[in-house]
C-alpha cells in the first residue's frame, strides 16, 4: 500500500520534535450497499474509502492527523504539522520495520467483489418473498445488503509492520406489520466476518420469517407494565445488557482517566458469583473478530470477570501507558478518520447451569425480554438503558401476553450483582457499537439471564 | 490531481460508456481539535478530508458511486460501479438531473477570522474552560472531555446540464463534559456552544459554569413512585423528541410507507398550538444553506401550521412521485451516501411564556433535563418511546429534589396533541430544535 521507505520517512518526520512513538494507519476500503423496499431495489451505492492516519505520542500526550493524499511529500508534510504540537528534542529513536507475518485465522472463501450485484439482489429478493409471504399483516419489507473489503496497513516506531484484509457482509431484514392504526417492524440482521460463502449457505427464508413473526408479535403486543420487576433476558442479543452495563465501563477509554465506576476495582467482587465474562477477538469468522487490532497487535481472548471478580480491562496502547498495563489487542477504530482506542470485539457472559424452562418457571410475575434493540450507558455513573423490542409478561411461571417498546434501566454494578440465575444456552448476536473511535462491528452474547429486579419503563394508560 | 481536471476526465469517460447525464458532488473538510485534561493538552488532532460522489443516468436509471482517492485509477472504478449500480435499480423513477436555478438566496456561513484562528487560541479556551469548571465547586471532581474545535469546508456540485453550486463554511465550537460527586453519588453535566463567525462569540466561562451547575444540581437524586405525571421537557430534551419525529415528515419515508402521516396532508395531526417550520435562511443556524444536495434552491417551508399538516419535505425525486414541487430538502449525509431527504433548520415555533413560568404554572409534575437511549428507545414508525430520564420534582410550582432511575414513556403522535404550553426559549444548535414544552401527562416508571 505504501513503500517501506516511505513509511520510514513519514514515521521519522513524525518524531522529529521529540515524540516517543509514532504510528501510521493506511486504509483502502471498498464498500457496497444495496437497499430493497417492497421487493424493488431502490438504492445501490458503492465506493472507495481511502486515507492515512498518523499518530504521535509523547508520554500521555497524543496527536492525531489524517489525510486522503498518500503522496510521500504530503504525508511528510502532515506528519511534520502534527509533530508541531510536540515541543522537545528528537529522541533519535531507531527502529527496524519487520513485516509481521501471521496466519489469517478467518478464512475468506468468496471475496465480496467476485460476485455481481445481481446475485446479491437474488438473496435480498428471497428475504423479501419469505417475509411478505409469512402473513397478510406483513405489508412492507426493507432489505439491506452490505459488504466491504477493508485493506489496512499498520506500522509504528516499535518495528511493527502489518497488513490485513478484513471482509464482512450482512443481510438486514425489516418486516413491517400493519393494522388499521398501527405499524410495527420486526428485524433480524445476520452477518459474517469472512466471505460471501456465508450468504450462500445462510437459511435466508428462516431469518426472513423470523423477522415477520416478530413484527406480527409486536403489532399484537400491548404496552409493558411499569415499575421494578424480575426480568428474564433471553440469550443472544440480550448480551447488550452486559455490553452497556459493564463492557463500556471496562474500556481504558474511561478506566485510564478514572472516569469509570470500575476504575481501581481489579480483584474486587463487582458482579454476582454466577457471572463469568470474556471479550474474545479471536472467535473464528465472527462479526467482531480481527486478526490484528487497529494498532497492529494480535487480538486475544480477554477474561473480564471470573465468578463475579473483576479480572481485566480492555486496553489500547495509550490507555495502557496511563494504566501502566499491557494492551489487550483491543485498539479499534471505525476508519482512518479516528484515532484508535480501547473497544470491545466479541463480548459475552459464559454459560451457567440453569435451563431456560426452570428459569421461566421461577418467576411469579415479571418480564421476559426476547428481542432487544440497542442501548447506551453513562460510564461515569454506570447508569445504562436498553430497549426491549419484543417481550412477554411472565405470570405464574408461564409466558403470557406479548409486550412491546419497554426500556429497561439500571446501574451497572448494581444490576450485575442482581443476576441470580444464568442459563446454559449461550448464544452470540451481531451489532454495531458507537463510541469515541467511531462505529465498529461487535458481537454481544449471553445465555438466558434472570435479574432479580430491574426498572421496566412501560406505559400505564391514562384513566 | 486537481478536482476540475478529475471531473472533466470522469465526465468524458462516463459519456464514452453510455451515461446520458452526470453529476459530481465534491466535499472537502479540514479541522483542528484540542482536548484538554488536568490543565494540559491531552490530545490534538488535525484532519483533512476530501471525497467525490458521482451519479449519472445510465440506461434511464440513476447510478451512484464515490471515492476518496482522487486519481486516474478511481475514474475507472467510479464509472464501472455507477453502471452496475444503475443496472441494479428496479425503481422506475425517471430521474433527471437539475440544470440549476436563476436565483439562489445569498447566505453567509464562512468567516476568514474563524479560518485563521490559531491552535493556541483553541488551547487557551479549552484550558480556561476546564479551570473554570473545576473552580465552581469542590464537588466538581473531574473533567471527562473538554475540547475546542475549528472546522471548515467546501462543497461543489456540478453536472453536465450546467449546474454549478458552491459553498464554503467555517465552524468553531467548544464543549465540556464533566463529573461531580458528593462521595456517594456521581453525576455528569455537559454543555457546548458554536459559531461560524469569531471565537469571541463563544464564552468558555459560561459553558463551563453551566456544565458544572448541571452536574451539581443532579446530586442527591433518587427515583420516584411509578405513575402518570405532567411533564415539562427542557428545550434540549424536547429537541431530542422532535428530532425523532422529524423523519415522519420526510417525503421519502412517507413514499415508502414508513410514516403514519402518509395520506394526512391537510388534516389535523397536532394541537392548534403546534407550528413546525424549516427555515434554511435563519442567521447563525448551523443548517443554513442556499441550495440543497442536488443544487436545488432552498426555501422556508411551513410543514405544520396550527396543527394542520401542510407539506412534507421533498427532494426532486420524491416531489415528482408525490405530484409536488421540491421543497429544497435533498440531503446527503456525506459523499458516500446516496441522495435522501432531510431538514436544514427545522423547529417548533416558540410561544410567549418563559421556561420558569412553565414550571410555576405546574402544580405537581416532573421537569426533565436529560433523556438517554434515544438511539433505541424511540420507535419512529409507531411513535412509541420509552427513555431513561433525569429531572426534578415540581411541587406547587417550584423545583424540588432531583430524580433519576426513571423512564419516561409515551407516543410522539399523541404528545403532539397534548402539549399544554410552549416556552419562548428556542435555541438553535442543530438541524432540529424545540423550545421547552409542557406535556399534559406521560408515564413515569420508577419505584
Amino acid at each position: 500500500m505504501l513503500a517501506e521507505r516511505t513509511i520510514e520517512n513519514v514515521l521519522n518526520a513524525a518524531i522529529e520534535t521529540g515524540g516517543d512513538f509514532a504510528e501510521i494507519f493506511v486504509e483502502d476500503k471498498i464498500s457496497n450497499s444495496l437497499n430493497m423496499i417492497g421487493g424493488i431495489v431502490d438504492k445501490a451505492v458503492s465506493g472507495r474509502d481511502f486515507g492515512i492516519g498518523i499518530r504521535i505520542f509523547k508520554g500521555f500526550f497524543s496527536v492525531y492527523a489524517y489525510t486522503n493524499d498518500d503522496s510521500e511529500n504530503n504525508l511528510i508534510k502532515v506528519a511534520r504539522s502534527a509533530a508541531q504540537a510536540i515541543t522537545g528534542q528528537n529522541q533519535d529513536i531507531v527502529f527496524d520495520l519487520r513485516k509481521n507475518i501471521f496466519k489469517n485465522a478467518h478464512e475468506i472463501k468468496i471475496m465480496p467483489n467476485s460476485i455481481g450485484k445481481k446475485q446479491k439482489i437474488q438473496w435480498m429478493r428471497r428475504a423479501h418473498a419469505a417475509a411478505i409471504g409469512y402473513d397478510s399483516v406483513i405489508t412492507q419489507t426493507n432489505i439491506a445488503f452490505t459488504d466491504s473489503m477493508q485493506h489496512v496497513l499498520i506500522a509504528n516506531t516499535q518495528g511493527v509492520l502489518a497488513e490485513d484484509m478484513r471482509s464482512r457482509n450482512r443481510l438486514a431484514i425489516s418486516a413491517m406489520a400493519t393494522n388499521v392504526s398501527e405499524k410495527e417492524t420486526g428485524f433480524v440482521g445476520p452477518g459474517y466476518f469472512g466471505g460471501l460463502e456465508y450468504m450462500e449457505q445462510l437459511d435466508i427464508e428462516a431469518y426472513a420469517r423470523e423477522a415477520a413473526r416478530s413484527g406480527k408479535a409486536i403489532l399484537n403486543a400491548s404496552f409493558a407494565p411499569s415499575g421494578q420487576l424480575p426480568v428474564l433476558i433471553d440469550n443472544g442479543f440480550g448480551g447488550v445488557l452486559f455490553h452497556e452495563a459493564c463492557g463500556h465501563g471496562l474500556e481504558a477509554t474511561s478506566v485510564a482517566y478514572k472516569t469509570s465506576i470500575f476504575t481501581d476495582r481489579l480483584e474486587e467482587m463487582v458482579a454476582s458469583p454466577l457471572v463469568t465474562a470474556y471479550d474474545d477477538g479471536t472467535m473464528v469468522n465472527t462479526w467482531g473478530s480481527l486478526n490484528i487490532d487497529d494498532e497492529g497487535m494480535a487480538t486475544q481472548r480477554n477474561l473480564l470477570i471470573e465468578n463475579g471478580v473483576l479480572k481485566g480491562y480492555l486496553i489500547d496502547k495509550l490507555g495502557g501507558r496511563r494504566m501502566k498495563m499491557a494492551p489487550t489487542g483491543s485498539g479499534r477504530r471505525e476508519s482512518y478518520r479516528y484515532a484508535p482506542t480501547s473497544r470491545m470485539n466479541n463480548t459475552y457472559i459464559a454459560a451457567g447451569q440453569s435451563t431456560p424452562e426452570e428459569m421461566i418457571a421461577s418467576i411469579e410475575f415479571g418480564v421476559y425480554a426476547k428481542y432487544m434493540g440497542g442501548g447506551s450507558v453513562n460510564t461515569a455513573t454506570g447508569d445504562y438503558n436498553f430497549n426491549v423490542r419484543e417481550g412477554y409478561v411472565i405470570r405464574h411461571g408461564k409466558i403470557a401476553e406479548a409486550i412491546k417498546g419497554a426500556t429497561l434501566i439500571g446501574n451497572g454494578m448494581d444490576t450485575l450483582q442482581k443476576i441470580d440465575m444464568v442459563g446454559n444456552n449461550l448464544k452470540h448476536e451481531i451489532g454495531m457499537c458507537g463510541s469515541v473511535s467511531g462505529i465498529v462491528p461487535v458481537t454481544v452474547g449471553q445465555p438466558m439471564l434472570r435479574v432479580a429486579k430491574l426498572t421496566v419503563g412501560g406505559r400505564k394508560e391514562d384513566k | 490531481m486537481e478536482i476540475k481536471d478529475f471531473q472533466s476526465k470522469l465526465f468524458a469517460k462516463g459519456k464514452k460508456k453510455g451515461f446520458r447525464e452526470m453529476e459530481t458532488y465534491y466535499s472537502a473538510t479540514k479541522s483542528t481539535t484540542v482536548n484538554v485534561l488536568d490543565h494540559e493538552v491531552k490530545n490534538f488532532a488535525i484532519t483533512e478530508q476530501r471525497g467525490i460522489s458521482f451519479r449519472g443516468i445510465y440506461k434511464e436509471k440513476m447510478g451512484y458511486s464515490y471515492t476518496e482517492k482522487i486519481d486516474e485509477t478511481s475514474i475507472e472504478l467510479l464509472v464501472a460501479e455507477a453502471m452496475e449500480n444503475a443496472e441494479s435499480i428496479e425503481m422506475d423513477d425517471k430521474e433527471e438531473l437539475y440544470a440549476g436555478a436563476d436565483y439562489y438566496e445569498s447566505v453567509n456561513q464562512y468567516s476568514q477570522a474563524a479560518s485563521n484562528l490559531s491552535p493556541k487560541e483553541l488551547i487557551g479556551a479549552a484550558i480556561a474552560m476546564e479551570n473554570t469548571a473545576l473552580q465552581v465547586s469542590p464537588f466538581v471532581k473531574r473533567v471527562i472531555q473538554c475540547s475546542a474545535v475549528k472546522g471548515e469546508g467546501e462543497t461543489i456540485i456540478a453536472n453536465t446540464k450546467g449546474l454549478y453550486c458552491t459553498a464554503k463554511y467555517t465552524n468553531l465550537s467548544a464543549g465540556i463534559y464533566l463529573m461531580a460527586s458528593d462521595g456517594g453519588q456521581t453525576t455528569t453535566g455537559y454543555e457546548s456552544d458554536f459559531t461560524w463567525k469569531e471565537f469571541v462569540a463563544i464564552d468558555s466561562r459560561v459553558i463551563a459554569e453551566k456544565a458544572a451547575q448541571e452536574a451539581l444540581s443532579k446530586l442527591g437524586a433518587n427515583s420516584i413512585e411509578t405513575g402518570n405525571y405532567p411533564i415539562v421537557l427542557r428545550y434540549d430534551t424536547a429537541t431530542q423528541l422532535l428530532n425523532a419525529f422529524t423523519s415522519n415528515l420526510s417525503g421519502e419515508v412517507v413514499e415508502k410507507g414508513f410514516s403514519r402521516l402518509q395520506g394526512k396532508l391537510g388534516e389535523k395531526i397536532a394541537g392548534a398550538n403546534i407550528t413546525i417550520l424549516d427555515d434554511p435562511f435563519m442567521e447563525d443556524a448551523p443548517g443554513v444553506a442556499a441550495f440543497d444536495a442536488e443544487g436545488y434552491p432552498t426555501r422556508k417551508n411551513e410543514l405544520v401550521q396550527e396543527g394542520i399538516l401542510l407539506s412534507f419535505m421533498h427532494n426532486r425525486k420524491t416531489a415528482k412521485n408525490a405530484g409536488r414541487e421540491s421543497t429544497g430538502n435533498a440531503a446527503k449525509s456525506s459523499y458516500s451516501a446516496s441522495l435522501s431527504v432531510g431538514p436544514h433548520n427545522l423547529y417548533l415555533q416558540p410561544g410567549q411564556t418563559t421556561l420558569s413560568e412553565l414550571i410555576t404554572e405546574t402544580e405537581t409534575g416532573i421537569f426533565i433535563v436529560e433523556l438517554q437511549g434515544t438511539n433505541a428507545g424511540i420507535n419512529a414508525v409507531s411513535g412509541d418511546f420509552s427513555l431513561s430520564a433525569i429531572g426534578f420534582l415540581i411541587e406547587n410550582g417550584k423545583l424540588g429534589r432531583p430524580i433519576n432511575q426513571i423512564t419516561l414513556a409515551g407516543n410522539l403522535y399523541e404528545v403532539l396533541h397534548n402539549i399544554e404550553a410552549i416556552a419562548n426559549d428556542l435555541r438553535i444548535k442543530g438541524t432540529v430544535s424545540s423550545p421547552s414544552i409542557k406535556i399534559k401527562s406521560l408515564t413515569v416508571s420508577g419505584k
